[in-house]
């Protein structure tokens, strides 16, 4: 088990250096960079010599593969560098906002767990039924609407409905939890409703799957109550394919609130990452690729491990 | 996307009909597959009328997409603007249909590109195994710990936006996820007799791969691509709605969303309606549709 562990965390480097490589170069590919979007970008008419030395100061003149082990060699030290469109910390810009997006994260995957496991197990037992197809339906049309239209409408709807728009500033939920959630709750709808879909469509497959099994009809025969059978014998054994994609969405959320966070216009990851890439902020939108990356990867192998928790069977040798 | 649907009536299950029908037989294969999944002809029916509007796009709309009309500016649905208009007086349901164009053109290009090439990496993969396979491997896990939507973002940020850039843009995470999927059925057909005769006559790994195995994995092809196709629209309307997709005036559904839809929320929002009833239509469709071919081809695969 101590080796397993240790050989896939010796694994995520590989995975994470080329995260890295194919981030750095796709972001030199793009034509024109920060300094002269910075600069020139007003069309003003700036001496060549100034951005030179703008290049200089950014390090943007150094042979690529300078900068490339510049860089690389700074992230394994957690240090990422300054932005290069604020100048500030890229650390303290990315902290200031993971606040919001974690939270966010974590309401949507609530919402969705609280959807799915439920009507999950509704569309198995009642398998077949205008339930199951309800259901069914309900989750298609999850995975089809766009969680960014969906957050439109709701806007729309709280307009319409109770004159109520949601604020323009970040509340923290420590500083007045009513007024941080009655901000957030609408995000994390609009998200975790589209993210409820292929958990609910994975715990009805898997359940069914679940409930032709032998134990499944043993505990049947000796009389136990449906309810029950459902819950302790079949639910249990079919949590472990739930529990991944559940793990796997809540990774792919922090990245994935990209165009959600625009719509409700908070100020996360996701619109610092559409900002950061706008503006050729080669710094930061190489720290925060990297960062959702590791999360991913991380989430990935504690999701692994949990599975060993989960099911006596499974085990790594 | 008939011949997609003709198919579809294809699948396992008994093929000597109980009732004679009348008609051609692709006619009775269509109506059968009517019969047994209805959801999924459903999808299929909005995929055609779709495929429809947006081929016959010029005769079907009211106005030039692109006209802008500066006494029509954000005007209620009416009987000459059935969807009423944007911000610069233009017709919101012409812009709606063209944007069908838009969306089909994405989608396909993407969905077809990306199983394509993944189907391939998929099989040199796994009929290679060794280092290659390791390899590939690797690639793809690397590939995946990008979330969708960013990897997409960083290629259009690298090769800017634009139509063809938008299709590459959501070609490149496809691929990876269809490769596994193809790869591990690749695994099992290596094993098989005909691939070995094929070996021991002296066949090219290249023919192999080609002749031998590709068109075994075509059900596991037509079932993913149909499920990327509607994955490719709804990642194609947020790129636009981004900004990072189709560029203006190019009437696309994300874009219409764009601004218009947020900005004038209030004094129009019949904006926001429309498009986002689209993407969710056409997706709807596609995933209904995609649904019900992995029922009836292949219920086993994990897309």
């Amino acid at each position: 088990m101590q080796g397993y562990i240790v050989s896939r965390i010796l694994l995520m480097i590989p995975t994470l250096l080329g995260v890295a490589i194919i981030t750095f170069i796709l972001l030199r590919m793009v034509p024109g960079d920060v300094v002269q979007l910075k600069l020139a970008g007003d069309g003003g008419n700036v001496a060549a010599e100034v951005i030179q030395a703008e290049r200089a100061r950014l390090g943007l003149d150094k042979p690529l593969l300078a900068q490339f082990f510049d860089w690389i060699w700074g992230a394994v030290r957690f240090d990422f560098g300054l932005s290069m469109w604020t100048g500030r910390p890229i650390i303290q810009e990315v902290l200031i906002r993971l606040e919001l997006s974690v939270q966010l994260t974590i309401m949507a995957t609530l919402i969705a767990t609280v959807l799915a496991l439920p009507l999950g197990i509704l569309a198995a037992v009642k398998r077949d039924t205008w339930i199951d197809y309800a259901v069914r339906i309900f989750s298609i049309a999850g995975l089809a609407i766009p969680s960014f239209w969906l957050g439109i409408v709701l806007i729309l709807v709280l307009l319409i409905a109770f004159q109520y728009s949601p604020p323009l500033s970040f509340t923290p939920f420590f500083k007045d939890p009513v007024e941080n959630l009655s901000q957030l709750i609408w995000p994390a709808l609009a998200v975790g409703y589209r993210y409820s879909a292929v958990a609910t469509r994975m715990t009805r497959s898997t359940l069914l799957e679940v409930m032709r099994e032998d134990y499944v009809r043993t505990a049947r025969a000796k009389g136990l109550r449906e309810s029950l059978v459902v819950v302790r014998h079949a639910l249990r054994n079919a949590f472990l394919p739930v529990v991944t994609v559940i793990g796997l969405e809540f990774a792919f959320l922090l990245g994935g609130l990209l165009v959600t966070e625009q719509v409700f216009n908070l100020n996360g990851i996701g619109k610092l990452m559409v900002e950061a890439v706008l503006r050729r902020d080669y710094t930061m939108t190489q720290a925060l690729i990297l960062l959702v990356a590791s999360v991913f990867v991380l989430v990935n192998f504690l999701v692994d491990l949990l599975y060993v928790w989960l099911d006596p069977r499974v085990s790594y040798r | 996307m008939a011949d997609v649907t003709t198919t579809a009536g294809l699948g396992p299950g008994p093929t000597a009909s109980r009732r004679a029908v009348r008609g051609p037989r692709w006619l009775s294969q269509v109506t059968k597959f009517a019969r047994r999944r209805t959801l999924g002809f459903a999808g299929g029916v909005v995929v055609v009328l779709m495929l429809l509007l947006a081929v016959f796009a010029p005769i079907v709309s009211p106005y030039d997409p692109e006209e802008s009309s500066f006494l029509d500016q954000l005007k209620p649905p009416s009987r000459e603007h059935l969807l009423g208009t944007d911000q610069f007086g233009r017709d919101v349901m012409s812009r709606l249909i063209y944007g069908a164009q838009t969306a089909l053109v994405v989608g396909f290009g993407a969905s077809v590109a990306g199983c394509s090439a993944g189907a391939i990496l998929g099989l040199v993969g796994a009929y290679k195994g060794g280092k290659t396979d390791l390899l590939l491997e690797r690639l793809n896990d690397v590939i995946l710990s990008f979330p969708l939507i960013i990897l997409a973002v960083a290629v259009v940020a690298a090769l800017g936006t634009g139509l063809l850039n938008v299709i590459i843009a959501i070609t490149i995470p496809i691929i990876p996820r269809v490769a596994r999927v193809i790869r591990s059925s690749g695994l099992t057909l290596r094993q098989m007799q005909y691939v070995e005769a094929a070996r021991a006559l002296g066949v090219s790994d290249t023919r192999i791969i080609f002749r031998h195995l590709m068109p075994n994995v075509v059900a596991p092809y037509l079932i993913l691509l149909s499920a990327f196709l509607g994955q490719a629209i709804l990642l194609e309307s947020s790129l636009s709605f981004l900004g990072l997709g189709v560029a203006e005036p190019k009437p696309a559904w994300g874009l219409m969303l764009r601004g218009a839809g947020v900005q004038f929320l209030e004094q129009a929002p019949w904006l926001a309606i429309a498009p986002g009833v689209a993407i969710s239509a056409a997706v709807f469709a596609f995933n209904l549709l995609g649904d019900s071919l992995r029922d009836a081809f292949d219920p086993k695969l994990r897309v």
